[in-house]
């Protein structure tokens, strides 16, 4: 690692970055511009961001407030954990310990810095990590392992049963730096009394840890708060997932992201809530006009992710596929399971959904058990890609009620999991009549294949299908 | 003797097997250490650790796994495509690890396209992550889920009564196996690790009760056996391996492999079964409980604590840390192993390798050399 990216805490470095970028339209346009030649790397992806108006604005406060919250934690005297994004950050807010997510916070990186977070995905490697492991985790944690985050206090992840990469990140980690680490277990099967026992226990021994990791009892009224607020959240989710039904769909291309980001950031909190509601009023009034929420207005093709986004450096996948006029109908990670979600409904998964109920203290635990089960990836990809609620039934359900005119497989080459079934996926859903294309790219380390070779493959893929 | 041990830990089909297949009794294969081989005992049918060994070329594997999967597993489905396994009468997947857990996915498909490359009977048995009084619970329920299922297909009834008799020859595997392993970690030990290896693998291949009168012979001839003399002495921790052939490449003619912590070696046989009480509860906790895989994500100090004490025992010079490509836990792991091994003074080299055809032998055999060198130096120096 280069002496220079030690001298700063690299959290710090995040918060100030972001936190001038919710500034930057303070200014006049022509300032605005002006600003944008400093910041080359993260120029595009604060201009398409703050080009979708107030739901832009609000993200960009949001990702700058909880990098905010995590430098100055241990000053306010708060708990620190480290997380990931299929974990609901709801309980940690309700135990006043600051989540760090680190998937969020490499996404993060590779949007804002020249290299991306190659050089703490490097430094893994230096201390005994492999390099074969999950580049969304090892980018960030790299940091940490290198002593230039904030202090952690423990590690708590849900992936154990999903995803050994994550889960092994996680354990790695905490073995190195000697910190307490957690796990929630996953069963194979997601519904019935089994699995939803297990889930129950295991909730229960998670708040147990929490408790002694911080000294205090949970506060149910505020864990009540934040699941109202996280129901909230819910409706709205469901209410722009079913604009985005609509032909055209009213729902611009990069609210896909700030949809799921702001939910693994704040889920439960009045933060995430600010961003959805204000992404709401766009699209509702996008609908009423029959506007498309493509910026070239007219859309030609719709696309699924059967799994997750590329994150190359300035956004780039999302304005490839605006650029083509495909409108983007989300991936894994942008939809949850909430009860009244549209493809809930409209496929009667209802035995797959959560309900929050807050009417008792075990109705609350035994709703955040039945929330962190269902997250996005720990639902579906846990047992056999065929079995019943798994990937294959949700990719198909998802592509359909979306209208979709192809899938798309993006991952990482650490994601051991996908990589083992994604083959056997592609070809069930090539006979269900979607095209489908492999990426073969590393969502997080344009190193693996440069942007340009992926949107060339990416395109090429649209070109045989006859797609464009 | 231990002809008998290499014949039955290098072929698949080995001659007990086929005697057994030729009296028409039914054979299970399973993938990894977690499974309770005792229930197929108690049911009349052999358990059979399904390998990957033999395999020369990985191409049915990689029509169903993705390119980014370790080669164990993708070995063990061209094995199976291969009609290699065509003795089995089930075969049952655990979530070892995530490559190994889309086994069952991948086998069920190729099972689709070729004809009889999936047996009859074909489980998934689920394991959790982590050793709890409710994960405890879970996973015995699960074992009475599998116990049920091979009791439905196979038309047999596993009774208590013939689970604690399993049980009781199991254990008395185990007692032989410690006996096996005090005379491997002998300053000069009657075998090699090559030797040691083939006669613990043939335990996964074999029916037990010979295994048992077998294992007893050769533990009371080695007891008589001269020792191997001046060698420098490994212990292999890591991956799966089902190699001697490794074993063989590692020790040359200038070291030996005296001791191990892999899930085909003493990790299998370590702990007895409890005798009393519940025969199913018994079985799920001393198999989710004393598998010392990394798989138990936070649990690094109690493995690192168990290598600490195996070197000391055994008098290790060096550890060989080794990992197939791709299984980021053993992987992973042992970067923190060599870390605080070597803080210790223990002598680590880390090794990654593919599974499969010794196509990196000479490679491997460089780096141990090398290896081995440095603690001969070390050796020199003190």
């Amino acid at each position: 690692m280069r002496q220079e990216t030690k001298e700063y805490k690299f959290d710090w470095m995040l918060w100030n970055t972001f936190a001038a970028a919710s500034r930057l339209k303070s200014g006049s346009p022509k300032e605005y511009q002006a600003m944008l030649k400093y910041i080359p790397y993260f120029s595009r992806i604060v201009d398409t961001i703050l080009s979708t108006g107030e739901p832009g604005q609000k993200f960009i406060e949001i990702c700058s407030k909880y990098m905010e919250n995590l430098t100055f934690a241990k000053e306010k005297g708060k708990k620190t954990a480290i997380t990931t994004f299929c974990f609901s950050p709801a309980i940690f807010y309700a135990m006043d310990i600051v989540p760090i997510c680190l998937e969020v916070l490499s996404v993060m990186m590779t949007f804002i810095y020249k290299r991306g977070t190659s050089e703490f995905l490097d430094y893994c490697n230096e201390v005994g990590f492999t390099e074969t492991s999950c580049s969304s985790q090892r980018g960030t944690v790299g940091a940490y392992l290198a002593g230039i985050g904030t202090d952690v206090d423990m590690f708590v992840t849900d992936t154990p049963g999903v995803c050994d990469t994550n889960a092994n990140a996680f354990s790695f980690a905490s073995a190195y730096l000697n910190k307490p680490f957690f796990q929630l277990d996953m069963p194979p099967d997601l519904t019935g009394q089994r699995s939803n026992e297990y889930h129950r226990e295991d909730f229960r021994a998670l708040i147990r840890f929490l408790e002694a990791q911080t000294g205090k009892k949970l506060d149910y009224a505020r864990l009540t708060e934040n699941l109202r607020e996280l129901a909230r959240q819910d409706e709205i989710i469901a209410e722009l997932e079913d604009l985005a039904r609509i032909v055209p769909s009213p729902v611009p291309v990069p609210y896909n992201l700030m949809i799921y980001a702001s939910r693994f950031l704040f889920a439960g909190m009045p933060e995430c809530t600010g961003v959805l509601e204000s992404m709401l009023k766009v699209a509702r009034d996008n609908a009423a006009k029959n506007i498309s929420g493509l910026s070239g207005g007219k859309e030609k093709l719709r696309a699924f992710f059967c799994y997750i986004d590329h994150y190359a450096q300035n956004m780039q996948l999302w304005q490839m596929l605006d650029d083509n006029g495909i409108c983007y109908q989300g991936n894994i990670l942008s939809h949850f399971w909430s009860h009244n979600a549209p493809h809930v409904a409209h496929y009667h998964k209802e035995d797959a959904a959560y309900h929050i109920d807050t009417s008792s203290e075990d109705a609350l635990i035994d709703s955040l058990g039945m929330i962190n089960s269902r997250m996005p990836m720990i639902k579906s990809i846990r047992g056999p890609y065929d079995a019943p609620n798994m990937w294959l039934e949700d990719t198909l359900g998802l592509a359909k009620i979306y209208n979709a005119d192809f899938i798309v497989y993006n991952g990482t080459p650490g994601c051991r999991n996908t990589w083992g079934m994604v083959k056997l996926l592609a070809r069930d859903t090539e006979k269900a009549g979607y095209p489908t294309y492999i990426m073969y790219a590393d969502a997080f380390d344009s190193r693996v294949q440069s942007w340009e070779a992926t949107e060339e493959r990416f395109m090429e893929f649209l070109k045989v299908r006859r797609l464009v | 003797m231990i002809k008998e041990f290499i014949e039955a830990s290098t072929a698949l089909n080995n001659k007990y097997v086929a005697a057994w297949k030729k009296d028409g009794k039914k054979v299970v294969g399973y993938t990894c250490s977690y499974v309770p081989d005792e229930i197929f005992h108690a049911a009349g049918i052999l358990p059979f650790r399904v390998r990957g060994f033999g395999a020369t070329d990985t191409t049915i594997g990689d029509t169903y796994f993705g390119p980014f999967i370790c080669s164990l597993p993708k070995c063990m489905l061209q094995l199976a495509g291969e009609g290699k396994f065509n003795f089995l009468d089930g075969a049952i997947i655990t979530p070892g690890c995530d490559s190994m857990r889309r086994l069952d996915e991948c086998w069920r498909k190729a099972g689709k396209d070729i004809e009889g490359a999936i047996p009859s009977f074909f489980f998934h048995y689920g394991v959790p992550h982590k050793y709890e009084d409710y994960t405890i619970k879970w996973f015995t329920e699960e074992t009475r889920r599998l116990i049920a299922a091979v009791e439905e297909h196979f038309n047999v009834k596993i009774t208590d009564a013939n689970l604690k008799k399993a049980i009781s020859v199991y254990n008395e595997s185990r007692r032989l196996l410690d006996r096996f392993e005090a005379l491997r970690t002998l300053d000069e030990p009657p075998f090699s690790g090559e030797e040691a290896l083939a006669v613990i693998l043939a335990g996964t291949t074999m029916p037990r009760e010979e295994y048992n009168t077998l294992l007893e012979e050769f533990i009371a001839q080695a007891e008589k056996s001269p020792g191997i003399k001046n060698r420098v002495r490994l212990m292999l921790v890591g991956s799966a391996n089902d190699d001697i052939g490794l074993v063989r490449v590692m020790e040359g003619e200038k070291a030996l492999v005296v001791a191990d912590n892999l899930c085909f070696g003493s990790r299998f046989y370590t702990d007895q079964v409890g005798e009393n009480g519940d025969p199913v509860f018994e079985l799920s906790k001393r198999y989710l409980g004393h598998n010392d895989c990394p798989r138990m994500y936070g649990d690094y100090q109690r493995r690192l604590n168990i290598l600490e004490q195996k070197v000391k025992r055994a008098k290790i010079d060096g550890v060989v840390l080794q990992n197939i490509r791709f299984c980021d836990l053993h992987g992973a792991e042992n970067g923190i192993f060599e870390r605080d091994l070597e803080a210790k003074d223990i002598p680590c080299m880390r090794l990654e390798r593919e599974y499969g055809p010794l196509v990196e032998t000479g490679r491997m055999k460089m780096r141990v050399d090398a290896f081995i060198e440095r603690i001969q130096q070390r050796r020199e120096v003190a």
